[in-house]
């Protein structure tokens, strides 16, 4: 499902060379739920947007759906990111000009769907996220964790393989972050691909599969009552 | 698609209420400004005798004696016009000057009161297409022998007779009795070029008498009168017979062969004059046919200094462009997070792109539209505090849908840079929010 080999990404600043990434290697399969944790500044964050298309990478060779996606057009990027690729961000990053439906529009928009696909869509992914009635509100008449289910429907409208999730409890309290993380854990149930990066370690403990990124390389290991079922993946210790 | 960039557009000029309303400010006035100097550029450019302008000619003599003025003089002597009124080869010519008369009907409501009145042959109104709505000119034979025959204007004819059709009445110029065997419809050409002595922007006459009743009749001239050298000038007859040029003459010469025929029948006019004593200039007397392209340009109605304005106010809209870009950078990179997650979330490069230029035309059409006003409000100015002639001033009907072009092209333009500028920003670098 994704694969990555021995990816590098390099910050070049006029000062400071920073290798975000070195010698990068995961393995995601189809249906995982995969957190990653590490400390900050590890480039768990740059490992999302590599992994999402946001931001090309220095070496290596990476795969999504079986697609080497190393060296494709804008606007091929653009449109795995819109058919198969959620984001949920720690800043929730909903327009906040635009109301809900809107917001969910948004990916739905660039995809092409017509309004009454497009209603549809919003509509049953507010309902995924318990949010149903709230359709003309504008995002900051929302709670933060209220905003954060938003910006899961938002992702979930284009009906996406893969979820990216960047700290996305990061800014809610915990009876908020434990809502947002079961409605992640139902949204795999249902067949998505999830890579979510978290801090919180009773949420990494929650998860089917754990890796840790320490000083941009991979610390793969899995939970315990996992550890035989996933053998797919290539672990370098750090 | 671009429904939605419009929809996405207009929010946007309205969220920023007071930015939206400089940049339509800037390009509205610099639209306006351009507009206005198009629009005088426009109607003086304008050629009048549209397909006909290369068959119409103006001839021009050079008549005058050595050491005078350098060029063909605009007018001519009325001896050299009696001449050229016997040439055969053009389809039609006339030779004219204005007067002004005293004009009364016998309806004693209607006061008496001085008009200009063209004098000029019957080939006048089948030269420049002046469209006749009762009768006609008077015959060419009134052309020869004088006759007190008149074409009068529509408006004329309301106003001394009550109707339009006042073909057989009689109208009094200085108190002689004329005919009326013709009425014109409106005609107004503009630029006024058959002749544009007087101001090239004034009403045509509407009130036309025979050239043959010159000088019979005495009509003083209404115009210009060029001499060269001292000649005693106390009758009217020393007039038609001086080297004094008064008279214009123009001729419709259907093609080349027709110009050259022409041409080599007055050159030998002239040959024959200079052993009379006349065309005293040996080296450069001669003709020239000045068709009406070039006799506008003669007569220096398009002068140079409106395609100067022309540049200056485009220059003008240069440095307005110059300032709504800056704006417009402002405004969009102010924007980059939403850009950014709309990147995430699946726009291309170039959606952004079209969905930033949308808005920025968008600005461009309200400016265009601001500009327009503007701009009207700019020529009624300049008509009202600078009398300056009617015609330049109104508005030229394809100016709206040219103004809204231009307004759209120019914000385009501006927005280029912006638009590029924002749709190429990592989007990565909005969502790492810490
Ligand atoms: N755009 C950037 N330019 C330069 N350095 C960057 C940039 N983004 C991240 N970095 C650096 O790369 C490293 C990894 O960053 P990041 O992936 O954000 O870490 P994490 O998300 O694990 O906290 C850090 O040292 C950070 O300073
Ligand atoms: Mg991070």
């Amino acid at each position: 499902m994704l694969s990555m080999k021995n990816i590098s990404k390099v910050y070049q600043s006029e000062l400071v060379e920073t290798h975000a990434l070195r010698e990068f290697n995961l393995q995601v399969s189809e249906g995982e739920f995969v957190v990653v944790t590490g400390p900050s500044g590890s480039g768990k964050t740059t490992f999302l947007n590599v992994a999402g298309l946001l931001e090309g990478f220095s070496q290596g060779e990476y795969l999504l759906d079986g697609v080497d996606v190393s060296s494709v057009s804008d606007n091929e990027s653009a449109r795995i990111r819109n058919e198969k690729i959620g984001f949920i961000f720690q800043g929730f990053n909903l327009i906040p000009d635009l109301n809900l439906a809107e917001n969910i529009e948004v990916p739905l928009r660039y995809r092409g769907f017509d309004s009454k696909e497009r209603k549809r869509r919003v509509e049953q992914a507010l309902e995924q996220v318990g949010l149903a009635s709230r359709l003309k509100h504008l995002p900051p008449q929302l709670s933060g964790g209220q905003q954060q289910r938003v910006a899961i429907a938002r992702a979930l409208a284009g009906e996406p393989r893969f979820l990216l999730a960047d700290e996305p409890t990061g800014n809610l309290d915990s009876l908020m972050a434990r809502q947002v993380m079961e409605l992640l854990e139902n949204i795999n149930q249902a067949g998505t691909t999830i890579i979510m990066v978290t801090h919180d370690p009773e949420l990494a403990r929650r998860a089917q599969r754990n890796v840790q990124i320490v000083d941009g390389q991979v610390c793969d290991f899995t939970s315990y009552q996992k550890s035989r079922s996933t053998t797919s993946t290539t672990a370098e210790p750090a | 698609m671009f429904f939605y960039y419009l929809d996405m557009g207009w929010r946007s000029i309205r969220k920023t209420p007071v930015l939206s309303a400089l940049m339509v400010l800037a390009i509205s006035i610099g639209i306006g400004i351009t507009i206005t100097s198009l629009n005088i550029y426009q109607v003086m450019a304008f050629n009048p005798a549209a397909e006909r302008s290369d068959q119409l000619h103006a001839v021009q003599l050079w008549s005058q004696g050595p050491d005078t003025w350098d060029d063909y003089s605009t007018i001519i002597t009325y001896q050299d016009a009696m001449h050229l009124r016997t040439g055969a080869i053009p389809r039609a010519q006339a030779a004219m000057f204005r007067t002004g008369q005293a004009i009364q009907s016998d309806n004693p409501d209607v006061l008496p009161e001085l008009r200009s009145v063209r004098v000029t042959d019957s080939g006048f109104f089948s030269l420049f297409s002046v469209p006749f709505l009762h009768g006609g000119a008077w015959t060419e034979v009134v052309d020869q022998q004088p006759a007190y025959e008149i074409v009068i204007g529509k408006a004329v004819s309301q106003k001394y007779f009550g109707k339009v059709n006042s073909v057989g009445e009689v109208l009094y110029l200085n108190r002689k009795p004329y005919q009326v065997v013709g009425v014109i419809d409106d005609w107004n050409p503009s630029p006024k070029y058959y002749d544009p002595t007087n101001g090239s922007f004034n009403d045509a006459e509407s009130l036309f008498v025979p050239f043959s009743l010159a000088p019979v009749e005495e009509f003083a001239v209404w115009g210009n009168t060029n001499g060269w050298q001292f000649e005693p000038m106390v009758t009217y007859g020393d007039r038609l017979v001086s080297e004094k040029s008064w008279v214009l003459f123009w001729a419709d010469l259907a093609d080349e062969q027709a110009r050259e025929d022409y041409r080599a029948w007055i050159q030998s006019y002239i040959e024959q004059q200079q052993e009379m004593g006349r065309f005293t200039d040996t080296a450069k007397a001669d003709v020239q046919l000045a068709d009406v392209a070039k006799w506008l340009e003669v007569n220096k109605v398009l002068r140079k200094d409106n395609k100067i304005l022309v540049a200056l106010s485009a220059l003008f809209l240069c440095v307005c462009l110059v300032n709504i870009l800056g704006l417009l950078l402002t405004k969009f990179l102010k924007r980059a997070p939403e850009v950014g997650v709309r990147r995430a979330i699946g726009a291309s490069r170039r959606q952004i792109f079209a969905q930033h230029m949308v808005e920025v035309t968008l600005i461009g059409l309200l400016g265009g539209a601001l500009g327009l006003l503007w701009a009207w409000g700019l020529l009624h100015v300049l008509t009202e505090r600078f009398h300056m002639d009617d015609a330049l001033t109104r508005l030229d009907a394809t100016l709206w849908f040219i103004t809204p072009s231009i307004a759209m092209g120019a914000a385009l333009l501006a927005g280029l840079y912006p638009a590029w500028v924002i749709c190429r920003t990592q989007p990565s670098v909005y969502l790492k929010s810490q």
